[in-house]
């Protein structure tokens, strides 16, 4: 009862605040909100009015795309991430790894919804983070807004967006596997998603964000997705430290088919995060698919060969780990490079990649499941690449690259991940210390030999 | 392993019997074939002309329309299998756990023949008295690829009919939780046939095929009643008649792979924005509106239940956070396109606490719902409809009705009424059938199957070697 009360007493204030104003935007939004475009119900009678044109231009087949990619974003995190991870720790401790993804699937939608959304791409303040206008999706209607996508309901947009504000933090959970306190875990990823992530989102992403201003390019979130989990992951690692008997006693993944079967729907879910990005169906969606697949495969095929080499076997993890790495290095620049220099970032991921995870041991830090040298150094690789192969022949509304004539490019993508792991790095590491403070990180030592499943949750993964 | 040459015997005689019945089912599936593969073949032949003739009122294909609507086809489709499958899968013992996601499989299988074959006619065909579909559109006769004026303008007919079917698909295997690690699969599939004839094809007529409820103005966006409350009300009458599982109260019954549950959980989520987006027949403003009000309350189902469990019984488990996902998904389904996010949050708030009580005091009412479809599916559907007839406004869906909140209260006691229905039909239609199932072939199977365990006694494979 102590403990619930400790919990209950840091999540519940943060969130009544947040409650009390967001809904009055969503009362307002869901009282007067406009007709939708197309009135067609599922009562047939009704629906016998036509589709009634309105002003806006929704286009259908971009809609469609969206939602389609939002939908295929959500499947990213749960199952496909849960499962990715759950696979990997060991037995005692699947069920809480997947809840940690599954939670955070519902914490951040609620966050997203009443005050995130606003944070990260309300109307500009100053250049660092959004207004409170859109608190409680206030104004975010149905009818497109021209500044994000233009031919898709505002909602839509929002909603995808959510996706990616979800799967961040998750992502981290990574590199705290095994180890942290539920309770602590939920606190922590409402301060981090409401003070990195959708500050840095705004920089990025929004109109007026100073990243954004500089020129920086980020297609999909290499740098808002995955250098900032990345860094987030190597804070998370060095406060947590090490998981105990870390080095000495056995902790192989306890069921890989099941980490093959997460790896497999994060690279169906990840057409979605990066073609769907283009926020429409159309040239550049598809030229983003495609470049998204090649360097998916690229990196697995790098990093198997590398292993193969170096190791001597080729392993089904290891490939598993290259798709993915090969995922997150393209994501930055897929809106903005060609496929034969996808395939090069792709191999050149895998191979970076597969020696930060090798190096990771002699750095000493625990991150258990490669989060930091998958996403973090992948993201890294893939922002600077972004700065490389980018081509204004691919997306118009990008830039040229190094390659293409423009070095400053390099040099404002170096300045856009510099800026993210700095701020990611310790923003991060002081939401640790305030969340250690309050209700201590780690669960009992006696609780980590158990296992996460039963001290945290009362239930086991089989039986 | 020890084997009795007359257990043997007898095991083979009822192979025999059980084989007589699947038999027999095929043979009928056959005749029905026979029968209206007439009128699909000329159908199709006369598909040109029929085009021609229907072209009349020009409705104009819209392929982004188009495209949504298939992918959320798709998108249910993996709801049933492998996300339900999965999802039921890793809640029962390891000995069953083949049997639990056959009963999925099959009846998916089984239903979308039926559909195409009667189902869709009797649910959406030319109205009869408001009760029933006529046999004009049998075996999709007259259902091509022109846009009917009232199932989605802007898509083909058959892509409806084809969304529809997902949807006559999952409802009967809903139902498989509550009668799951003893019932004979030969009952199952008889069952599930005769379901989704007797029951699902006249309340979808009367909700959406034109019928009753329908133009008293009823509204349900995507299934609470069709689907929700009529399976959950028939795995009470299943749970009930069926009786409980041997050692129920007794035995050690934990879900054998969590991960699973949780796999289906994920699957399941993820269709449903084609269940309920979907329903919209459309990409466009409601879609979204729609999209995002089934998220907003999943994820608050999801939490509360979570919170719920914590305060009430001391830690928050996985299981739990997956049952609040999946209450505050089917309580919001016939309110998705009638309500915005707030009162999409207000109704994931009650999905989360009334589903977790009712699945808490299942315990003291005696009846083993093995794996609560009555608390999900059965109390979010009545709440979620009620809540339409509370939340629904105009200013969300020009083509719905205003709720309670918004001044109408008759829109209330319409969506109580269609609850009393459906209740009602379902409780009466599945006890009769149960009843004709257990004369014709026997529910349960033999005590010492089921200590087997189904995937060894119906089916002679084991899930895990």
């Amino acid at each position: 009862m102590n403990r619930y009360f400790r919990i209950m007493t840091s999540i519940l204030p943060v969130f009544a605040c947040a409650i009390l104003a967001g809904t009055t935007g969503l009362y307002a939004q869901d009282a007067g909100a406009p007709a939708p475009a197309a009135p067609i119900v599922a009562a047939p009678e009704a629906a016998a009015v036509p589709a009634a044109p309105v002003a806006s231009k929704i286009d259908t087949g971009d809609t469609t795309w969206v939602l389609v990619s939002t939908a295929m974003v959500l499947a990213m995190t749960a199952p496909g991430l849960a499962l990715f991870y759950g696979g990997m720790v060991r037995s005692k401790n699947a069920l809480g790894t997947i809840m940690q993804s599954f939670v955070i699937l519902c914490l951040i939608s609620i966050q997203w919804v009443l005050w995130g959304y606003s944070l990260a791409f309300g109307p500009d303040k100053g250049h660092l983070i959004g207004g409170l206008e859109w608190i409680g999706l206030n104004g975010v209607g149905l009818e497109p807004n021209a500044d994000y996508a233009a031919t898709i309901p505002h909602q839509a947009f929002m909603i995808f967006q959510m996706m990616f504000a979800v799967i961040t933090p998750a992502l981290i959970t990574g590199a705290v596997a095994e180890r942290m306190k539920f309770s602590a875990f939920l606190v922590f990823t409402l301060l981090w998603a409401t003070f990195i992530y959708d500050p840095l989102a705004h920089w990025v992403w929004a109109v007026g964000g100073w990243v954004r201003n500089l020129g920086a390019l980020d297609f999909a979130g290499g740098t808002v997705v995955h250098i900032s989990s990345g860094a987030a992951a190597l804070a998370c690692a060095i406060v947590l430290k090490k998981r105990l008997g870390y080095g000495r006693e056995h902790m192989v993944p306890h069921n890989l088919p099941m980490t093959v079967l997460g790896a497999s729907m994060l690279w169906f879910g990840w057409f979605g995060f990066n073609s769907g990005s283009a926020v429409a169906s159309g040239a550049l969606a598809v030229s983003a698919f495609v470049v998204t697949h090649t360097a998916a495969a690229a990196a697995a095929l790098a990093w198997m060969i590398v292993e193969w080499m170096y190791r001597g076997k080729p392993t089904v993890l290891g490939a598993a780990s290259g798709a993915v790495a090969g995922l997150v290095a393209i994501t930055p620049a897929s809106g903005f490079v060609g496929p034969m220099a996808s395939i090069v970032i792709g191999l050149v991921a895998g191979v970076l990649c597969y020696l930060a995870v090798l190096w990771k041991s002699k750095l000493g830090y625990d991150d258990a499941l490669d989060v930091v040298g998958i996403h973090g150094v992948g993201g890294i690789w893939g922002a600077l690449a972004t700065g490389l192969f980018a081509s204004k022949a691919i997306n118009a509304a990008g830039a040229d690259g190094l390659f293409y004539g423009n070095p400053a490019q390099l040099g404002i993508q170096a300045m856009a991940v510099l800026v993210s792991v700095v701020f990611a790095f310790v923003g991060t590491f002081v939401i640790l210390k305030l969340v250690d403070g309050l209700m201590g990180l780690r669960v009992s030592e006696e609780d980590e030999r158990k296992g996460l499943d039963l001290s945290q949750h009362d239930e086991r993964a089989y039986s | 392993m020890v084997i009795d040459p007359a257990r043997i015997d007898k095991r083979n005689r009822r192979r025999r019997g059980v084989f007589s019945v699947i038999g027999l089912t095929i043979a009928v599936m056959l005749g029905t074939l026979a029968v209206f593969t007439g009128s699909v073949a000329a159908q199709d032949t006369t598909a040109a002309s029929a085009q021609a003739v229907a072209a009349t009122p020009v409705l104009k294909i819209d392929t982004g329309d188009t495209a949504w609507v298939l992918t959320s086809t798709a998108l249910v489709l993996a709801m049933t299998m492998p996300g339900l499958a999965l999802f039921y899968g890793g809640l029962v013992r390891g000995k069953n756990v083949l049997g639990t996601i056959m009963q999925s499989l099959a009846i998916l299988c089984m239903v979308s023949l039926l559909w195409i074959l009667v189902g869709y006619s009797l649910a959406f065909g030319p109205d009869k008295g408001g009760i029933i579909g006529g046999l004009e559109w049998i075996g999709l006769s007259g259902v091509g690829s022109d846009p009917h004026p009232v199932y989605g303008p802007t898509i083909p007919h058959q892509v409806f009919m084809l969304f529809q079917l997902m949807f006559a698909a999952i409802t009967p295997a809903l139902i498989t939780g509550a009668v799951a690690e003893r019932m004979k699969f030969s009952a199952l599939l008889l069952f599930a046939a005769l379901w989704s004839l007797v029951i699902y094809t006249p309340v979808a007529h009367w909700i959406w095929g034109g019928g009753w409820l329908g133009k008293m103005g009823a509204l349900d966006f995507a299934g609470g009643a069709v689907v929700h409350i009529s399976s959950g009300v028939s795995a009470l009458v299943c749970a009930i008649v069926l009786g409980k599982r041997k050692g129920h109260g007794a035995d050690y019954m934990a879900p054998h792979n969590l991960p699973f549950t949780l796999l289906g959980t994920g699957l399941l989520w993820f269709g449903w924005f084609g269940f309920n987006a979907g329903s919209a027949l459309g990409a466009n403003g409601l879609a979204a509106s729609t999209f995002l009000a089934t998220h907003a309350a999943a994820a608050t189902g999801a939490l509360v239940w979570m919170g719920v469990e914590w305060v009430h019984r001391g830690k928050p488990t996985v299981l739990g956070l997956a049952s609040g996902a999946v209450a505050g998904l089917a309580t919001v389904t016939p309110a998705s396109g009638y309500v915005g996010p707030f009162h999409a949050i207000i109704i994931g708030v009650f999905a989360g606490v009334l589903c977790y009580f009712a699945v808490v005091w299942k315990g003291r009412m005696g009846y083993d719902d093995s794996l609560d479809v009555v608390g999900i599916h059965g109390v979010g559907g009545v709440f979620g409809v009620l809540a339409t007839g509370v939340f629904a406004s105009k200013a969300i869906n020009a083509a719905g009705a205003d709720g309670l909140l918004f001044g109408n209260a008759g829109q209330l006691g319409i969506q109580a009424i269609m609850v009393a229905a459906v209740m009602l039909f379902s409780v009466i239609g599945t006890w009769m059938i149960l009843k004709v199932v257990d004369a014709a072939v026997g529910l349960r199977v033999a005590p010492e199957d089921e200590s087997t365990g189904l995937d060894l006694s119906q089916h002679n494979e084991r899930a895990y070697s």
